[in-house]
């Protein structure tokens, strides 16, 4: 009785294979032509596109900006699409990308978790190639060669250095403008705090490395001496959330720390906060208020973030915050947007992007960065 | 062995000249605070600034931010438990407190239709949604007999949706939920006393350290003075027998990881407006430092065992750890493998005692 129930159950599950197959057969064939990637095809229709978007992190709140708004790019283009979250964890999106492939998903877009080598990307770009799916990766940078190897692939982000580059000049004017008045304890060195969002991401390293290199610049062009780190002790110059979450409780925690010891009564108060993003930033902002400090722009000392979170901007404009460099997550989801029509009307993924900021050589789209400051 | 034979036998033993063992033991026992005394006076070296008051304050502050969750969770370690949604019901309730306590005035309100709710109300609010959620998994708990650990990390997961949507709803669109409004901070941050340290400065104390401190009394209060507390403790030694005598499981159980909750909603409203930028990241890993705290402080998974003082020097302790690291200028990279150390240590020490009894 057993071994026939098994014989049924065994047949029954080889006859699955073929029928799960048989409806599946013409999909991929038909993903293999039309989608992308030239536009001598034929126009394919709209419902045969089905995209799957990959996010590194739901719970990252500029994040849910793009994904906000892209969600309503793709309904506007009346593409089918589905979200994935890889809450931090590259294993989870390779295996979501592999499923979303045989589940029939013809367009990819594609926020990388690690971007710290090229490999992660890369597989997942060669899982694409390989049923010639169109890719665009985008926000975390990913290197050319990922790009290159695939020629319906493209990346829409942010030039990583530049936001550190403008955080580092909008920090430097702002200073020189009225450097006796930061340099509370009249030393005259302006005594500063890093945190960084998280260790090994590319748009960390630039902008904990950049917005103090370009101050310093800018800062003895004026004949002033450089930034001091607040901790000689520490090489690093800089705080990193160890959980690499860019989060606000971690610079809350450095922060109340740092003050009980390095404080007005001590003579030592620091001068200036550095953060990677507006959310370490208000989470120092909010310790700093602990002690009395940063609650109007009479008593507080610059802080700058990165992002333009619309609550930061609140606190720049009621000066309990000096500026942060806008990371636009709107036209972010256009610029992909513009791609996915392409591909949704047969052309090739990077046709009519001349008005964008785009690298030489690689299909790469910048998405500039804008200043935010009272 | 009943109290007072207990009582007699100490002082019995007291009488008695200390012999080598019990010398031993003695250290032994108090490892511990002997190592925390060690280590508070080493960074002390290294940095004088360690014990100046603004640093004491300091540590007294974080330390009150970081109990009330400890507090709750407790109480379900006591049950041979474990409560791993701590962490997102505080991120939740964190995010509920801040978007309902928003100025007014604010651009990116999340809820323009309401001002500002009064201050009780949010509380109140906060402390129910978390009692609820406290609620189902002591539900789940005591009907199904499902261990914590699978209920609670059930509801951990469940509780991220929840987190996900609610940033999302209203005008928030994602966005850190900020912008606070002014009753909100000052309840919370805001300092009725301040140490003053001469040359005209003073150290303010936030209010929510008296907030904490209350809750301690009252925990204290609840788990020694209240039949409650008592068939926690009855029901956490020994199921079978707490049962046969009488001990209504199913209340018992759920009541625990309710008033868990209602920790949970108090310590995401004091994070609000402490951390003051909530996002569905906020409250991650929270119950890791909680249950850390609660088995260095000699909260056992045993079941039945552990003491409202143990939990404050567990969180104490755990605060140490990251402020006298930060202080000696340890790599932070270091940090974890001296909490890790740490847990391993208390715990060996504190499964000691009861290996000893067998």
């Amino acid at each position: 009785m057993k071994k026939k129930l098994a014989l049924a159950l065994a047949a029954t599950m080889a006859f699955s294979i073929f029928t799960g197959c048989g409806p599946k057969e013409p999909a991929p064939a038909g993903s293999s032509n039309p989608p992308a990637v030239s536009g001598s095809q034929s126009k394919p229709q709209t419902s045969d596109l089905k995209a799957a978007v990959f996010y590194y992190n739901f719970a990252d709140p500029y994040i849910t900006t793009v994904r906000t708004a892209m969600d309503k790019e793709l309904k506007a283009l009346g593409i089918e699409h589905q979200n994935f979250d890889a809450t931090t964890n590259q294993g989870l999106q390779t295996d979501q990308v592999n499923t979303a492939i045989t589940d029939g998903y013809n367009l990819l877009i594609i926020n990388v978790v690690d971007n710290a080598a090229p490999d992660a990307a890369q597989a997942m770009v060669n899982a694409a190639k390989e049923k010639n799916i169109p890719v665009i990766l985008f926000n975390r940078e990913v290197d050319d060669s990922v790009i290159k190897s695939y020629e319906a692939s493209a990346f829409v982000g942010t030039d990583a250095p530049e936001a550190g580059h403008m955080q580092g000049k909008m920090i430097g004017e702002y200073l020189l403008a009225n450097y006796d008045k930061y340099d509370l304890n009249g030393d005259g060195e302006i005594s500063y705090v890093m945190f960084k969002g998280q260790e090994g991401n590319a748009e960390a390293e630039a902008r904990t490395q950049y917005a103090v290199e370009d101050a310093d610049a800018m800062l003895k062009e004026a004949g002033k001496p450089a930034l001091k780190f607040y901790d000689a002790k520490n090489d690093k110059k800089y705080l990193v959330d160890q959980t690499g979450a860019w989060g606000a409780q971690a610079a809350t925690d450095y922060m109340s720390v740092i003050m009980s010891e390095y404080n007005d009564a001590n003579k030592n108060m620091v001068e200036l906060v550095i953060a990677n993003n507006d959310g370490m930033a208000e989470g120092a902002i909010s310790a700093l208020q602990g002690v009395g400090f940063n609650n109007d722009a009479s008593k507080a000392i610059p802080v700058f973030g990165v992002d333009a979170l619309a609550s930061a901007c609140e606190k720049i404009d009621a000066g309990q915050m000096a500026g942060t460099v806008k990371q636009d997550g709107e036209a972010m989801a256009a610029t992909i947007a513009a791609l996915v029509k392409n591909i949704q009307n047969g052309a090739a993924i990077m046709d009519n992007t001349s008005s964008y900021n785009v690298d030489e050589g690689v299909a790469k789209i910048r998405v500039p960065y804008a200043l935010y400051t009272k | 062995m009943s109290k007072e034979s207990q009582a007699l036998a100490k002082e019995a033993q007291s009488k008695q000249p200390l012999t080598k063992n019990q010398v031993i033991d003695k250290l032994l026992n108090n490892a511990l605070y002997i190592l925390m005394i060690i280590a508070v006076i080493i960074i002390q070296i290294i940095n004088p600034k360690f014990l100046a008051p603004a640093s004491l304050i300091n540590i007294l502050n974080q330390t009150a931010a970081y109990l009330p969750a400890a507090l709750g969770i407790a109480g379900c370690i006591v049950l041979t438990g474990t409560d791993l949604s701590a962490g997102r019901a505080i991120g939740l309730t964190a995010c509920i407190s801040a978007s309902l306590l928003q100025n007014p005035e604010s651009a990116n309100k999340m809820w323009t239709a309401i001002g500002c709710l009064p201050i009780p109300v949010v509380i109140l609010i906060v402390m129910a949604i978390g009692a609820v959620i406290g609620i189902f998994n002591g539900f789940f708990v005591a009907k199904f007999k499902l261990h914590p650990f699978i209920v609670t990390l059930a509801t951990q997961l469940i509780l991220f949706t929840f987190m996900l949507t609610y940033v999302k709803m209203g005008n928030n669109n994602g966005m850190a939920i900020a912008s606070l409004d002014n009753s909100y901070s000052n309840f919370i941050k805001g300092s009725l006393v301040k140490i003053p340290t001469g040359n005209n400065t003073s150290i303010p104390i936030p209010n929510y350290v008296w907030i904490s401190l209350f809750l301690v009394v009252m925990m204290w209060f609840i788990w020694n003075k209240t039949t409650f507390g008592k068939n926690m403790f009855a029901l956490g030694a020994n199921e079978e027998a707490a049962k046969v005598s009488g001990v209504n499981v199913m209340l018992t159980t759920i009541a625990v990881f309710a008033l868990a909750g209602a920790m949970y909603g108090i310590t995401g409203f004091i994070e609000g407006a402490r951390v003051a930028s909530n996002n569905a990241n906020t409250g991650l890993n929270y119950e890791l430092d909680a249950i850390a705290a609660c088995v260095i402080g000699g909260v056992s998974f045993v079941g039945g065992i552990g003491k409202i003082s143990g939990v404050v020097i567990g969180v104490l302790l755990l605060r140490l750890i990251y402020i006298g690291l930060n202080f000696a200028h340890v790599p932070p990279d270091m940090f974890y493998l001296v909490k890790g150390g740490i847990i391993l240590f208390a715990c060996a020490l504190d499964m000691r005692k009861y290996l000893v009894k067998k």
